[in-house]
C-alpha cells in the first residue's frame, strides 16, 4: 500500500514538472500557473477506463528514483514559483553522478558480462562502502543536493518505501541517467558550438 | 545554525544513515542451501504405465505454457494462460485440478485476467504471459506470472500471488522488480526452487538487448533479495534448475544462438554462488523451452524438441550420471506417434514427479491444448 501511494505520488510530481517545463509555466502569472498546476493534478488522478492517468504512466516509468523526485521537485518549484531552487553547480554535480551511475550500470545490468553491479544493490558492504565514498567526497566538496539524495534514498531503502529491495532503485532510474546524460552532452556541445551573438 | 555548524550536523547525518546501511547489509540472508529432492519409493517391480489426455480446456482458442504444483491431498493443480491468441488483451490464466483417484481434470476456471489484475497492480498492463507454481517452506501455494505494460514480451515484468488454501484463494499481486531499467525484460519459465533457510530461488531470463539467465531470491513475502547471474550475452533463456543435493544443481537452458542448437547446461558446486558458463550439450534445441526433473534415487529426465529446426517433435532423455551423457528414452510427441495435433508443435513442457512416485509432464498440444502425460519409471526406462 505505501509503496503504491509513493510510487503512484512520484509519478505525479514527475507529470507535474514535465507539464510545466512544457508549458513554461514560470512566464504565465502567478494565479494562472497554480490553476494550471491543479488543474493538471486533478486530471492525473481522473480514472481512465478504471484506471487513473498516473496509473499508466507508472506502468511505463515504474517507480521512480530519488534523484528524479528531487530533479521534479527542483523544476517544479522553478516553474511554479519562479525562483531556482537548485543551484547550477549543485545540479550539475547531481547530473555528473548519476550519468556515471548511469552507465556504470545500465549496460552491465542489461547482460554485456557475467558481472552485474545491480545485484549489489540488495545490501553489498562494497557497494555501500563505495556509496559512503562518493558521499563524503560531495560533502567535502560542499555538494550538498548529491550528500541529500544518497541520504534520502538510503532512508528510505531501509524504511522499505518501494516494492524494491534494491538500493540502486532508490537511488537513480534509467529517466534520471537519461536526462543526465543528454543534459551533460547538450552542455558539452555547447561549449564546442557556442551559440553566436545576434 | 552557521555553515560550519550545518557541514558538521550534516556529516552526522551521514554517520548515522550510514550505520544503518551498514548495518542492514550485515543482516542481509547468507547463501542458502539447495532442499535436495524428496526420496520417493517407487516401487522396483511396477507395471509400466503411460496415460496421455488433453486438459478439457475449451474456453479459448489458444492456450500455452503449462505449469503445476501437487497439492497437500495428492491432487495436481495446473495453471496456464489462454486467450484468442498468444498476445492478445484478452489473455487470462486458467487453473484446473487433477485427480489421480479418477484420472480425470476439472473444468478450468479463470483465475488471473488483465483488468482486475492491473487494478490490483495499479499500473496498466497490455497482456498477460507465462505462469509458474510452486511451493514456500510454508507449505503456501505461489504462482509468478508474466504481464507486459508497452511493447512485446521484451517489455515483461513479474507479477506475484499467494495461496494458502492450495489454489482455492489467492493474495492481492505483487510486483516483483527485477532489474534497473524500467523494471522490464524479466519472464519466468522453469520452476521455483526452495532453499534451506525458508527463501526461495526463482530461474528467470531477460529478452531486452540480451538473452541471459538469473536466479532471483525471494523472501517469505515474495520480494527480490538477491540474485545471481547464470548466463550472460544474448543466446540462453529460460533457465531450469534442478539440485542434487545442498550445494549441487545442474541448469538448462534455450538456446538462441547460431547453429547447432543444443541444449544449453550449467553446473553449480557451492549452492549457486558461482555458476558455470553455458556449454552445449548433445542433445537438440530449436530455440524452445526444455523441463527437467531428478527422479527420486534415479535419473536425471529432460522433456525436449528433438529436432534442431521445429517442435515437432517431444522426447523424453534419461542421464545417469546427472547431465553428462543422454540417451533418448521416450517419444512423447512425433511423427510416429499419433494423434497429430492441427498445427503440429509441442512445445513449453512442465515436468515434475509427485509422492507417489509417478511422473506428470505438462505441455502445449498444438498451440490450441494442455496435454497431461502421467507415466511411471518402468515405462520411461523401458523405452529405446
Amino acid at each position: 500500500m505505501i509503496a503504491t501511494t509513493s510510487g503512484l505520488l512520484g509519478c505525479a510530481l514527475l507529470c507535474l514538472a514535465l507539464i510545466a517545463t512544457a508549458l513554461h509555466l514560470d512566464r504565465f502569472p502567478a494565479l494562472a500557473r497554480y490553476a494550471v498546476a491543479m488543474v493538471a493534478i486533478v486530471a492525473l488522478f481522473t480514472p481512465v477506463d478504471g484506471l487513473s492517468v498516473l496509473a499508466y504512466v507508472r506502468g511505463v516509468t515504474g517507480d521512480l528514483s530519488v534523484a528524479t523526485l528531487v530533479l521534479a521537485a527542483g523544476a517544479c518549484v522553478s516553474r511554479l514559483s519562479g525562483r531556482t531552487l537548485i543551484a547550477p553547480r549543485e545540479s550539475l554535480a547531481l547530473l555528473r553522478v548519476v550519468a556515471g551511475a548511469g552507465v556504470f550500470l545500465y549496460p552491465f545490468a542489461l547482460g554485456w558480462t557475467p558481472f552485474d553491479p545491480y545485484a549489489l544493490g540488495y545490501g553489498s558492504v562494497a557497494f555501500i562502502t563505495v556509496l559512503l565514498l562518493v558521499t563524503l567526497a560531495a560533502w567535502r566538496a560542499g555538494l550538498n543536493l548529491v550528500v541529500l539524495v544518497v541520504l534520502v534514498a538510503s532512508l528510505a531503502w531501509l524504511a522499505g518505501l518501494y516494492e524494491s529491495r534494491n538500493l540502486w532503485d532508490y537511488l537513480i532510474d534509467p529517466l534520471a541517467a537519461i536526462y543526465a546524460v543528454v543534459r551533460l552532452s547538450a552542455g558539452e556541445v555547447g561549449k564546442v558550438f557556442p551559440r553566436r551573438q545576434s | 545554525m552557521s555553515a560550519r555548524a550545518r557541514k558538521w550536523t550534516s556529516l552526522a547525518a551521514i554517520a548515522l544513515v550510514f550505520a544503518g546501511l551498514y548495518l542492514r547489509a550485515l543482516d542481509a540472508p547468507p547463501p542458502a542451501a539447495f532442499v535436495p529432492p524428496r526420496s520417493a519409493p517407487q516401487p522396483a517391480a511396477s507395471k509400466p504405465f503411460f496415460k496421455p489426455q488433453l486438459l478439457p480446456n475449451s474456453s479459448t482458442l489458444s492456450v500455452h505454457s503449462a505449469t503445476a504444483v501437487e497439492l497437500s491431498d495428492g491432487r495436481l493443480r495446473a495453471f496456464w494462460y489462454g486467450g484468442t491468441r498468444e498476445g492478445a488483451s484478452d489473455v487470462a490464466i486458467y487453473t484446473s485440478v487433477y485427480s489421480p483417484v479418477t484420472g480425470s481434470w476439472e473444468p478450468e476456471r479463470m483465475l488471473v485476467s488483465r483488468e482486475p489484475a492491473e487494478r490490483r497492480l495499479q499500473r496498466y498492463l497490455r497482456k498477460l504471459g507465462n505462469p509458474v507454481a510452486g511451493r514456500d517452506a510454508a507449505g503456501r501455494v505461489w504462482l509468478y506470472y508474466v504481464s507486459v505494460s508497452v511493447g512485446g514480451w521484451a517489455g515483461s515484468a513479474i507479477n506475484a500471488m499467494v495461496s494458502p488454501d492450495e489454489g482455492e484463494t489467492w493474495s492481492a499481486p505483487r510486483r516483483l522488480i527485477a532489474s534497473p531499467f524500467f523494471n522490464i525484460s524479466t519472464l519466468v519459465k522453469g520452476p521455483p526452487l526452495r532453499l534451506a533457510d525458508g527463501t526461495v530461488a526463482l530461474p528467470v531470463y531477460h529478452e531486452f538487448l540480451g538473452k541471459f539467465g538469473e536466479l532471483l531470491r525471494l523472501d517469505g513475502e515474495g520480494r527480490v533479495v538477491g540474485k545471481t547471474r547464470l548466463s550472460w550475452g544474448s543466446s540462453s533463456l529460460q533457465p531450469v534448475i534442478v539440485p542434487r543435493s545442498e550445494s549441487e544443481a545442474v541448469g538448462f537452458m534455450r538456446y538462441a544462438g547460431d547453429p547447432p542448437g543444443r541444449v544449453l547446461m550449467i553446473r553449480t558446486g557451492d549452492a549457486g554462488a558461482r555458476w558455470t558458463a553455458p556449454v552445449k550439450t548433445a542433445l537438440p534445441n530449436p530455440n524452445s523451452a526444455v523441463a527437467s526433473v531428478l527422479l527420486a534415487g534415479g535419473p536425471l529426465v529432460l522433456v525436449f524438441n528433438n529436432a534442431e529446426e521445429n517442435r515437432e517433435e517431444l522426447a523424453l532423455a534419461l542421464s545417469a550420471d546427472f547431465g553428462d551423457t543422454w540417451r533418448v528414452a521416450r517419444g512423447l510427441e512425433g511423427e510416429a506417434l499419433p494423434p497429430r495435433a492441427p498445427v503440429p508443435e509441442y512445445s513449453y513442457p512442465w515436468i515434475m514427479q509427485d509422492r507417489s512416485g509417478d511422473v506428470h509432464v505438462l505441455y502445449t498440444w498444438g498451440r490450441s491444448r494442455i496435454k497431461h502425460a502421467v507415466f511411471n519409471r518402468a515405462w520411461l526406462e523401458g523405452g529405446r
